[in-house]
């Protein structure tokens, strides 16, 4: 889901690119030397998950996975969704050299507010709360860049309102199937590797460490 | 959809024997000056400055057609949308719905300036090998580590891409199908988390195989810039036609008058 080259005014493609410079530079500083090659194999598998289509009655979906990056990256997603769209202008020319900016600002803010929702699990106390908050995080995603691509398509010029209004009602069916796959995906890795999401509690893996820190402690005879 | 871009970088043209820091950096002064044209007779003039272009970069039709065909096809809905929608006078109506010539022009104008972006960025991207072009954009003053992760990508997207058709064979021979139903979702997430925990331990044993190799941030390249007389000209006149297709949108001669296309 993006939008293409020519359609947006000067302006708003500026923004776009203002805001993405801003948020790369803030969210590629927080990255260690070890994540460099990490974030990128983990943004190239997120690439190739996007080229998997879903069917819906008689049409088909991709899978566009960004609350998902922010489920697993968390604020590295916005980097990783920033790679992923170069990658896509560069090799398919889906979206364009100058809308690059707010189609990252809009997926990748996307993923970021994915992880904000992501985060809010730890609140609660409940049974599957995996996927129930993946399956928001993934829904939220869509949500969100389904909003600011509206809000990019207004603010060029007021002949958009009636396409912005089209684009929105044609998220609707991708952000169910967002949830449930997302939902789906959180509720795995939570089980086979807990490790690989993001923002996971040490506390949420209490019963595993208590008795090695036990062990720990006991270890120094003084 | 092709995914090595550069398949055809070896072709000899004078777009391949451009200096690529110098061809990316004019060719995208070139996208952004088409992405902002307002009037219908300079975006005519940029396609057929981009065909002329790309035809001077040898790339073979089909491999070029058969990216430019999914770009046609998610503008088309626009020649529906945009003079069905457009607010102002009606010309006449379809079905009830005011039909607005402004509205197709806008259609046709912004329909005009994706496939001359479009072609421009194959001119620019599929005329080099992928991380001559990355390497470039360095010298450039692309951020480093930036450059590093988009190499990285691109080559994990190969092994990945195989990874999963060979986890798709696999479903299918367990006999699943693709459905529209809660199962095929639940089915599609463990396959996504599948791919991504295995992805996960083989960017740890790529990081560790980076370290012995004595990784520290830096990426060596063995590649090495020339630029000539010859590769500053063709950016001069490159970037000549771009400011004089720019200043005469900018003019108003060709502002989109009222009641004609021109």
């Amino acid at each position: 889901m993006h939008i293409s080259d020519g359609i947006l005014s000067a302006p708003v493609l500026t923004a776009g690119f203002i805001g993405t410079v801003a948020l790369a530079a803030y969210t590629l500083r927080q990255l260690d030397l070890d994540d460099i090659p990490k974030v990128s194999v983990i943004t190239s598998v997120f690439f190739v998950a996007s080229l998997i289509h879903v069917p819906i009655g008689p049409s088909s979906v991709h899978l566009i996975l960004g609350g998902l990056v922010g489920v697993v990256l968390g604020m590295r997603a916005f980097p990783a969704i920033m790679l992923g769209i170069i990658l896509q202008t560069i090799l398919f020319g889906h979206g364009g050299v100058t809308v690059i900016g707010v189609n990252t600002m809009m997926l990748g803010g996307g993923g970021l507010v994915a992880y904000g929702v992501w985060q809010l699990r730890h609140r609660f106390n409940i049974k599957k709360k995996e996927m129930l908050f993946g399956g928001l995080a993934g829904a939220s995603a869509i949500f969100f860049s389904g909003i600011v691509l509206a809000l990019a398509l207004v603010t060029t010029g007021e002949e958009f309102i009636a396409t912005a209004g089209y684009t929105l009602i044609a998220h609707i069916p991708v952000i169910i199937i967002e949830a449930l796959i997302v939902g789906a995906c959180a509720a795995f890795l939570a089980k086979v590797k807990p490790d690989a999401l993001a923002g996971q509690l040490p506390t949420s893996a209490a019963p595993a460490v208590e008795p090695t820190t036990d062990s720990r402690n006991e270890k120094p005879p003084r | 959809m092709p995914l090595d871009i550069d398949r055809f970088a070896k072709r000899a043209s004078p777009l391949q024997r451009w200096d690529p820091r110098i061809k990316l950096f004019t060719l995208g002064i070139f996208v952004f000056s088409v992405a902002l044209l307002k009037t219908l007779p300079i975006a005519c003039i940029a396609l057929a400055l981009a065909i002329s272009i790309l035809r001077l970069s040898n790339l073979p039709y089909d491999f070029v057609a058969s990216s430019v065909k999914w770009v046609i096809f998610f503008l088309l809905p626009f020649f529906i949308i945009m003079p069905l929608s457009y607010p102002g006078e009606a010309a006449f109506y379809v079905i009830g719905l005011p039909f607005a010539w402004e509205g197709l022009q806008l259609a046709t104008l912004i329909f005009i300036k994706a496939v001359a972006i479009i072609l421009t960025t194959f001119s620019m991207f599929g005329t080099s090998r992928f991380d001559v072009s990355m390497i470039a954009l360095q010298h450039l003053k692309c951020p480093k580590i930036l450059v590093q992760m988009l190499l990285f990508t691109y080559r994990y997207t190969f092994v990945f891409i195989d990874e999963m058709r060979r986890m798709q064979v696999a479903m299918r021979a367990r006999g699943f199908v693709m459905k529209s139903d809660l199962n095929t979702m639940q089915v599609m997430g463990n396959f996504v988390g599948t791919l991504l925990v295995r992805s996960f331990e083989r960017s740890e044993r790529v990081y560790k195989a980076m370290l012995s190799k004595g990784y520290q941030g830096e990426l060596h390249s063995m590649v090495r810039f020339k630029s000539e007389r010859q590769d500053f000209i063709k950016s001069a006149l490159v970037l000549t036609t771009a400011i004089i297709m720019l200043s005469l949108d900018f003019s108003g001669l060709f502002l989109p008058a009222k009641q004609g296309w021109f």
